[in-house]
């Protein structure tokens, strides 16, 4: 039996983590959800994953692009693929109406907007996995 | 693996510690309602607020208008027995209500707040002409009246300014918050 | 000579502009170089913090940084102004990744913050780097037989800062008495004005302004003393709304403690922005006693 790959998601919202867990668990991953940056960032310490599934706002703010940088300085943790996955254009719409996010400042590896097709989520997922596998072997 | 959070979690995940829930802690005293000076003027006290929010009625929280009615005076968080910044609550509230859209249309609160936001983004600094068009279109006509009326007699007096003012190196400004939200044209 | 990186904040431009002379003048008395930032920004007043509050704290770093730049502490005369600053700067200093991130971003206006510097409001300066014996000694024009209310209003004391006494200051008196007038006893003087409810939800604010003015009516004050553009306003510019809404009567004169003491240092009205009030200052003058009765 192969490796389990095991996914972190770190969302506020409890409705969008359930339904995108039951997505990717259906699919044979292993899923933990953390609520928080903070939280999140307990999980990254605690074991180690496979991919990340990141929020953009949070807790006071764009908490996601924080979260992001810091894992990216980060020598161990930078080696996870990172999938933002937000509803910001939603969610500023009234400060940037139409305004397309722009991928310059955040270092990650895909962005999607919510709300999130299920079978392009997997496809993404699989296809970080594979580059991220593809990266490991040619080290 | 966490637990499915309560609507009382989610809250607490906005506040600044946003560790643990310190709202939980509340013991429904009341000292909060009591305290706060426009509690007559909201569908629900603060002490009830938090009581709800602890209840998991997100519902009837995000549909009440007392958050919107909060005037960050920080009496309440200052006098709570349970150490709750109360005033901080609100400001939670009132940003999930900004994310998720749920703020009913007639208050003139969030307008407020989404003008106030776009003149700082857009000037680097605050300008009450063009401020005041955006909010007073939600008023009723007597409110509208009075406003103009007042802002006439202050205009009268040079205290209000003619042009709008905005800071020098605004590029730069926009670039800087461009790094926080990341949204907008690249430049 | 004492001098400070001076953030005037949006109000004082105009609005508040009387505010903006009488710091200044007041100031000087007392060898304090009040220096205004270059290019600062607003700072987000409460409704940023509505929005996104780590970008509130990053507008608010910017006028921090440009004060560090320059090795000064920062003054703001606005209590909102203060507020926002005093606690950005604290969860700066307290929170290595909020540093960091904000730094981030004040890169691309060559700007970088330590959170070095210590920020006070403009009534702290007097109250203690000058202090009530030496205002005292500087006083040529007591203001006697005038009673004056001290509004303290909310973000002065509010939330907490290090320990302070929120529940019974008496700062604000003591510079009153230091000025020859008498302190009026003002229950109400640490409630709210409404603020910005003045605009979202104008009854509410008016009555909220009326309490006030009927408190400090009630206890005999001649005017009421604010340390806050948005009190002021509040106070002055909406009491003709109070008196329409609610049928009352009052005429106080809303004046800002930096214009009083003014007076009290013998600074002619007019320096100090006297004059453009919307309910008339002359009783102020009217209730003193003239200054051989001294």
């Amino acid at each position: 039996m192969a490796k389990e790959i095991k996914i972190l998601i770190v969302d506020d919202d409890p409705d969008y983590v359930e339904g995108i867990q039951s997505t990717l668990i259906n699919a044979g991953y292993a899923v933990d959800a953390a609520y928080n940056p903070k939280a999140g960032f307990e999980a990254l310490e605690s074991k180690k994953y496979d991919l990340l599934l990141l929020d953009i706002m949070m807790g006071r703010g764009a908490e996601g692009v924080m979260m992001a940088r810091k894992i990216n300085k980060d020598p161990v943790l930078r080696e996870i693929p990172v999938l933002i996955i937000t509803g910001i254009r939603e969610q500023m719409a009234f400060l940037f109406p139409g305004q397309p996010v722009h991928p310059r400042f955040l270092p990650t590896d895909e962005l999607l907007e919510k709300p999130v097709d299920p079978d392009l989520l997997l496809e993404k997922v699989s296809h970080l996995l594979e580059l991220a596998e593809e990266k490991k072997t040619n080290e | 693996m966490a637990l499915k959070p309560s609507f009382s979690d989610e809250i607490s995940n906005l506040l600044y510690a946003a560790h643990g829930n310190p709202i939980n802690a509340c013991i429904q005293c009341g000292t909060c309602s009591g305290t706060c000076p426009v509690a007559n003027y909201m569908d629900q006290t603060p002490r009830r607020l938090i009581g709800m929010i602890n209840a998991d009625l997100k519902e009837d929280v995000l549909d009440c208008n007392t958050y919107w009615f909060c005037a960050s005076c920080y009496h309440c968080t200052v006098r709570c027995p349970a150490d709750i910044d109360i005033a901080g609550v609100m400001y939670a509230v009132k940003r999930y209500s900004i994310w998720n859209k749920t703020y009913s249309e007639d208050l003139v609160g969030p307008k407020f707040s989404e003008a106030f936001v776009k003149t700082i983004v857009r000037t680097g600094r605050s300008y009450e002409p063009i401020l005041a068009p955006t909010y007073m279109f939600h008023f009723g006509p007597k409110d509208f009246f009075h406003e103009a009326v007042t802002a006439s007699k202050m205009m009268l007096k040079g205290r209000i300014p003619v042009l709008p003012p905005r800071i020098k190196r605004l590029e730069n400004f926009k670039n800087m918050i461009r790094k926080i939200i990341p949204l907008g044209e690249s430049s | 000579m004492k001098k400070y990186a001076y953030f005037p904040g949006c109000s004082l431009e105009k609005m508040a502009s009387s505010y903006h002379k009488s710091a200044l003048e007041t100031t000087e008395v007392f060898d304090i170089e009040l220096q205004e930032l270059d290019d600062w920004n607003c700072c987000g007043a409460t409704t940023y913090f509505h929005v996104d509050a780590i970008l509130a704290h990053t507008l608010v770093a910017r006028n921090l940084a440009m004060a560090e730049k320059e090795g000064l502490d920062l003054v703001a005369p606005c209590s909102a102004c203060y507020k926002n600053a005093y606690f950005t700067n604290d969860y700066i200093k307290n929170d290595p990744d909020l540093k960091e991130h904000i730094n981030f971003a004040l890169e691309e206006d060559d700007l970088q913050f330590n959170a070095e510097i210590e920020v006070f409001h403009l009534i702290d300066i007097f109250a203690n780097d000058v202090g009530p014996d030496l205002i005292k000694e500087k006083v040529n024009n007591p203001l006697k037989g005038l009673i004056i209310a001290p509004y303290y209003g909310c973000q002065i004391v509010r939330p907490r800062k290090n320990g302070e006494e929120v529940e019974n200051p008496q700062f604000f008196e003591d510079i009153i008495s230091a000025m020859g007038a008498e302190p009026a006893y003002f229950p109400e003087r640490l409630r709210c004005c409404g603020g910005s409810l003045i605009m979202t939800n104008r009854v509410a604010a008016l009555n909220m302004v009326r309490i006030l003015l009927q408190s400090a009516e009630k206890n005999g004050a001649h005017v009421i003393a604010t340390a806050c553009p948005l009190c002021q306003v509040n106070l002055e510019c909406y009491q003709e709304q109070v008196n329409e809404e609610f049928g009352t009567d009052f005429k106080l004169p809303i004046l800002y403690f930096t214009q009083l003491l003014g007076l009290a240092l013998g600074i002619s009205p007019k320096k100090l922005g006297i004059g453009i009030e919307l309910v008339s200052a002359t009783p102020v003058f009217s209730k003193l006693l003239p200054k051989e009765a001294n």
